[in-house]
């Protein structure tokens, strides 16, 4: 039973001041054994934050991050499956899932989580999951200015991952979920 | 009268000042009083006689016809045969024994006078009678399997239901509530369908009866236990060693530990418990029938909660200073050393201003399972469980006892040596301190 926090896009401080209150009262440091983050965090303060939330943090490259020895992209495994880690920017079209797809293939992995986009997404694709947390404070995007706050918590338990959705809508913390169930067989080319 | 010249001390019983409790106890076990004494080995000692007989004093010795032939009733070994007779005296025990819990229906009272005397260690009795004293095995024998089964199968149900994580949990939820539910794997494309939680039920959930939140409650309690469990007697292979079999009997106690902790909110786990616990383990898990000993685990769950019932309020924090906590117990004790020895009770609180709480604490909600080597705890734990008196008061005797034995010692030291020699008990004989622990029986002061 692992929990695995998902966050990304926050753009503290240049497109948003701080994650929602309401968020970070659930955030409480104990709980979490990793957090993924997509990106564009963008300062050191934000890093050091997430870092007090748990020690096992892993961060990949967004184009206006400040701290530039994050990698562009990165692979973890947390017991039965194996995490890609990708900001999204440099996937184009952005937000596409073929293009995400051919990303998954690239890296080898059965869920792969990036951002950009700041929307939620969450998409299954030949034997993998295609995530994408949107952005932890609503910050307004290259696309869109109209952004929910969300974020996501994977509970990885054996084959079985159940993806929480967090999101602020109206001011209120919604959550939903999302089972899925990697087949033991699944092979990846 | 002025404490002048003449100083009236409350005479001790001369059988306290005898020469005998000088000489190092060395007679094994037997009844009569130790052979140095100048006696005929039958009668009472020469000094005085104490207020009861230096017999064991269980009132009515059993009527039991059934007696395998020689002692009848009394089994002084008075013979003055010396190692022979403690030989024989051991393999009487052990028959007497056999005996008593051959019964169809097991006479309590007896099977008390005899575990008083000791359980012989070698014939593996010991499981047996402990699950009897306690109460955890009714007196009728052929209600014994059932017994067994019912209360085993409970157990297992504790377990499955209490030390589940919160995943497996929401799961069965889930499972219940929604009867068909289209699991998503890994075939096809296409976005992944949002589901509503139950009941919000999610992981950084604050609500009070959230799942997850309980559990991230309790992980403080289940570290706790961890740490001490490691913690339990590390000089014992059986706790403590590098094998399997020691990781799997820390297992075991951290599992009974966690659900105690979780079916007793108001007391929870405090440290120490996991002391109270690991000789009941040790004995049930060594026990010689294989089917016992693999259930150990949970005959020493409804063992511990027994024994445990009795000591409960020693462990709750609240009751500290009311009339049944420990502090109180801890004045008892010192109102029964006053009773027996006011000398030394004077000396220790009054000049060397020993608070009894120092050492005391530890012997009395510990049950005395740190200040002895743990077989002879396991002697003691006999005429603990056994004793009709009931643990809590035959405990207060011991430690009184304990006292006594080193009086001379502690009525020449001071503060320190005082403290020293009373928070780390020296190696003595555990036959000898039961037996005095026997001769201050009478009402407890209160």
């Amino acid at each position: 039973m692992v929990l695995v926090l998902a966050l990304g896009d926050l753009h503290i401080p240049h497109r948003a001041p701080d994650l929602p209150a309401k968020f970070k009262s659930m955030l409480v440091p104990g709980k979490i054994q990793h957090i993924i983050c997509t990106g564009n965090l963008c300062i050191k303060e934000v890093h050091d934050y997430l870092k007090s939330l748990c020690p096992d943090l892993h961060i990949t490259r967004g184009e206006y991050d400040e701290d530039t020895r994050y990698s562009e992209t990165k692979t973890l495994t947390i017991g039965q499956f194996k995490l890609g880690l990708c900001h999204g920017h440099q996937v184009v079209p952005w937000g596409d899932l073929d293009s995400l797809a051919m990303l998954q293939r690239q890296l080898d992995v059965d869920i792969l989580v990036t951002g950009h986009t700041h929307q939620f997404k969450a998409y299954k694709h030949e034997g993998g999951v295609v995530i994408n947390p949107g952005s932890a404070t609503g910050a307004y995007s290259s696309i869109t200015y109209d952004v929910n706050p969300s974020f996501v918590l994977m509970d990885i338990d054996g084959l079985r991952v159940v993806v929480y959705v967090y999101e602020l809508i109206d001011g209120e913390v919604k959550v939903d979920k999302i089972d899925f169930k990697k087949t033991a067989t699944t092979i990846h080319a | 009268m002025a404490d002048g010249a003449t100083p009236r001390r409350k005479s001790v019983p001369d059988w306290l000042n005898s020469p005998i409790w000088s000489a190092p106890p060395s007679s094994p076990r037997h009844r009569s009083p130790p052979r140095s004494a100048p006696s005929p080995p039958q009668p009472p000692p020469p000094p005085p006689p104490p207020p009861q007989s230096p017999r064991d004093p269980v009132p009515t010795p059993p009527p039991n016809a059934p007696r395998d032939g020689d002692g009848s009733g009394s089994d002084d070994e008075g013979e003055g045969a010396g190692a022979g007779a403690a030989g024989r005296s051991r393999a009487h025990l052990v028959a007497e024994f056999r005996v008593a819990l051959d019964r169809k229906v097991v006479d309590l009272a007896e099977l008390r006078r005899l575990a008083c005397q000791g359980v012989p260690d070698a014939a593996g009795l010991r499981p047996v009678v402990w699950k009897l004293l306690l109460g955890y095995l009714p007196t009728d024998r052929a209600l014994w399997p059932y017994e067994l089964e019912k209360k085993r199968s409970q157990y297992s149900a504790f377990k499955d239901e209490l030390l589940v994580n919160p995943s497996e949990v929401t799961r069965r939820m889930e499972e219940m509530t929604v009867s068909k539910r289209e699991k998503h794997d890994a075939e096809g494309t296409g976005v992944l369908p949002r589901a509503e939680i139950v009941r919000d039920e999610h992981p950084l959930s604050l609500g009070k009866t959230s799942v997850w939140n309980q559990y991230f409650q309790e992980s403080e309690i289940i570290e706790q236990i961890d740490r001490d469990v490691k913690r339990t007697h590390p000089e014992m292979q059986f706790f403590n060693g590098d094998t399997s079999d020691s990781l799997s009997n820390q297992e075991s106690l951290k599992r009974i530990l966690t659900i105690f902790a979780k079916l007793n909110p108001g007391i929870r786990y405090v440290q120490g418990m996991n002391e109270v616990l690991a000789p009941l383990f040790y004995v049930f898990k060594n026990d010689s029938d294989e089917n016992h000993a693999a259930s150990a685990e949970a005959d020493a769950f409804f063992c511990f909660v027994e024994l445990l019932s009795g000591f409960r309020d020693n462990f709750c924090k609240q009751l500290d200073n009311s009339v049944v906590g420990i502090r109180s117990t801890i004045t008892r004790l010192s109102q029964l050393l006053k009773r027996h020895d006011e000398e030394l009770w004077r000396h220790l609180e009054v000049v060397t201003k020993v608070n009894p709480q120092f050492y005391s604490f530890r012997w009395i909600t510990l049950l005395l399972t740190q200040e002895f080597k743990f077989s002879d705890c396991l002697h003691l734990w006999d005429t603990l469980l056994g004793d009709p008196e009931g643990p809590q008061a035959t405990l207060l005797r011991i430690c009184c006892a304990m006292l006594i034995l080193v009086r001379r010692r502690l009525l020449a030291g001071d503060f320190t040596a005082n403290l020293k020699l009373l928070q780390s008990y020296p190696p003595t004989n555990i036959d000898h301190l039961l037996h005095i622990a026997n001769k201050l029986r009478g009402p407890l002061p209160y």
